[in-house]
């Protein structure tokens, strides 16, 4: 049970970090607070009902900054880390390729350009409330089914590790041309604005209102692969073995692909393309675990890519002054790399060895 | 328990891989298929999970077509180990065999389960060893323990003595036949055919072309038919059914 044991002291660890991060990546930015008053700020209003804030015992502007602007962001980063890694565990197991992940595979940029779609085209869609979200989700699924079957078709039958990215870049590349077309043919400034930032993936719109919807799914999402965190790790040996262990192989793949989809296009139809975080983030997990156990590897990626984002976005946020770094050039930098690194290892092989 | 194969076609790319193939396991003994390759043994044995699909014929479990099992009822009836072992990633010799528990209706004990066919397929001395760092051979065991876990009274195995040295050849023969579960083989060696299986189906061009006892079906003439060389089945000075090559 040394196994275990170790598993427990990561989690531990891994929730101390991310209490600690949330504390202090909400003083992080262009007016630094500090960690003792974010804290107070915090624990006052949660706890207390807000006495103290009501009691002037903060400056307001701060009390503002903190829960009005930092927090909801803050949050945010959290949403989108853990979103982000346990839709790249997922979708690892259910293309049985470890370099698989909801930006590689096209999916975001599907997302991405599903929102545009919504928000430019010149087209009198009716307008209420959800429509980016449905778009993205939309354009999320279509994307993850064209690269599916283009993979699928190109390799043969099998999905190869060569063709899976091969038509995952085809299909970002026609992705990113509509949303580019779109941007270029929109007539006002802020939209265009808004859909510069989806491309280079950027979190600041994050507001409470904004919140609610990723919450719901990112939690969801959460909840149903941990569950299912055997099966993924029974698909994860092959379809014929996972069929011949009495799993309904097609429909467990479409349902949880569809989950992914949900999750990535509820976070990406407000942040953008933030590339290489559900291949970072699991990767590192396995190997600090040292298992491939889905049930430790779900929910531990989803405490370590949550503090993972929160930092990234703390330093997307405050390297430049007042002028922000887009996230997903941060979550870039840090992720094409280790792309690099793992496909040297040799492990994309795949089903190699 | 009886699994049978009855009047099985399969296409595959517009190719006609098997056209009728008949084929019936026999309680607590071991059925072979032996065939040329390509001649369409394993996309048979692959019709039972609907791994792959057949258009025409049905795979009948005790009696009852497959698919009116669920895929979980059906895995707890039979035990099935492909030919494939690459493993994408890393699992630990006991999460590959722990995962055979999911068959089972009754999980009680199940760690005592694994344990056990652990220990009977002899590779409870890697049970925190990574798969992927283990021979083909030592591979096969895990998955025919994992089949074991599944609580399954009968195997259906592609090639279960590929990649084995000849000590683990016979040790999983020997294993097979020991367990007295009706068994349904695909399998290449023809030596170990003959001495091993109670019956074999002798399948060429996606048809069979021969069935019986293997003294019947490994005769000069099916055996210089389906495999283009010369040899049959003899019984040796010793009273041991063997396959021998003539000098071709």
């Amino acid at each position: 049970m040394k196994h275990r044991t170790w598993h427990i002291f990561l989690y531990v660890i891994l929730a101390v970090l991310l209490v600690f991060t949330l504390i202090y990546t909400v003083g992080v930015g262009a007016t630094e607070i500090s960690f003792k008053d974010v804290y107070s700020i915090l624990t006052d209003r949660v706890f207390n009902g807000g006495a103290r804030i009501a009691a002037g015992e903060f400056d307001d502007v701060t009390f503002k900054i903190v829960w009005l602007i930092r927090l909801p962001r803050t949050l945010f980063a959290l949403l989108v880390g853990v979103g982000l890694s346990i839709c790249g565990a997922a979708m690892q197991a259910l293309v049985l390729n470890p370099i698989a992940d909801p930006y590689v595979l096209g999916v975001s940029s599907g997302a991405s350009a599903g929102a545009a779609i919504a928000l430019l085209a010149p087209i009198g869609f009716i307008e209420w409330q959800y429509q980016t979200t449905t778009f993205a989700f939309a354009g999320a699924l279509f994307s993850a089914f064209v690269v599916y079957i283009l993979a699928k078709r190109a390799g043969g039958g099998k999905l190869q590790p060569v063709t899976l990215l091969l038509a995952g870049t085809a299909v970002n590349a026609v992705m990113s041309a509509i949303t580019s077309y779109l941007v270029f043919r929109a007539k006002s400034p802020e939209s265009i604005a808004a859909v510069y930032n989806w491309q280079m993936g950027a979190i600041s719109a994050a507001q409470w209102k904004t919140l609610s919807i990723p919450a719901v799914l990112v939690c969801v999402g959460l909840v149903i692969f941990t569950i299912m965190g055997s099966r993924f790790n029974m698909i994860m040996m092959g379809d014929e073995d996972a069929a011949a262990m009495g799993m309904r192989v097609k429909l467990f793949r479409s349902t949880m692909f569809i989950v992914c989809s949900v999750v990535v296009a509820s976070l990406v139809s407000i942040t953008g393309i933030i590339g290489f975080v559900g291949l970072v983030v699991p990767h590192v997990v396995r190997l600090l675990s040292r298992t491939s156990d889905n049930r430790v590897v779900m929910p531990m990626s989803a405490l370590f890519g949550a503090s993972y984002i929160m930092w990234a976005d703390a330093f997307a946020r405050s390297s430049h002054g007042a002028s922000e770094l887009p996230l997903g050039i941060v979550t870039a930098f840090i992720g094409a790399p280790f792309f690099m690194f793992l496909m040297i290892k040799n492990r994309y092989g795949g089903r190699g060895k | 328990m009886n699994i049978s194969y009855e009047d099985i076609c399969v296409k595959l790319g517009g190719k006609d891989i098997l056209s009728g193939v008949t084929l019936k396991s026999l309680e607590g003994k071991i059925v072979g298929i032996v065939g040329a390759n390509g001649c369409g043994k394993s996309t048979l044995i692959k019709t039972t999970f609907g791994i792959v699909n057949n258009h025409r014929g049905t795979v009948m479990v005790n009696g009852k077509p497959t698919k009116e099992y669920t895929p979980r009822e059906l895995a707890s009836m039979i035990g099935y180990v492909g030919q494939d072992q690459s493993v994408a990633f890393d699992f630990s010799v006991r999460d590959v065999v722990t995962m055979g528990l999911y068959a089972r209706q009754d999980k009680r004990r199940g760690k005592i389960l694994v344990d056990t066919a652990m220990v009977d397929l002899g590779v409870y001395q890697f049970a925190d060893r990574s798969i992927q760092r283990l021979s083909g051979g030592e591979r096969k065991m895990v998955f025919i323990a994992r089949a074991v876990v599944q609580g399954a009274d009968m195997f259906i195995l592609d090639e279960p003595t590929n990649h084995l040295d000849i000590k683990h050849q016979l040790f999983v023969m020997d294993y097979l036949k020991n367990s007295g579960k009706t068994t349904v083989i695909v399998i290449h060696d023809l030596r170990l055919a003959a001495h091993y299986c109670d019956y074999l189906y002798m399948i060429s061009d996606g048809k069979v072309y021969a069935e019986g006892a293997p003294m019947d079906v490994l005769t000069v003439e099916n055996v210089r038919h389906v495999f283009g060389i010369n040899g049959h089945s003899e019984i040796t000075e010793k009273g041991i059914l063997d396959f021998a090559l003539f000098e071709q």
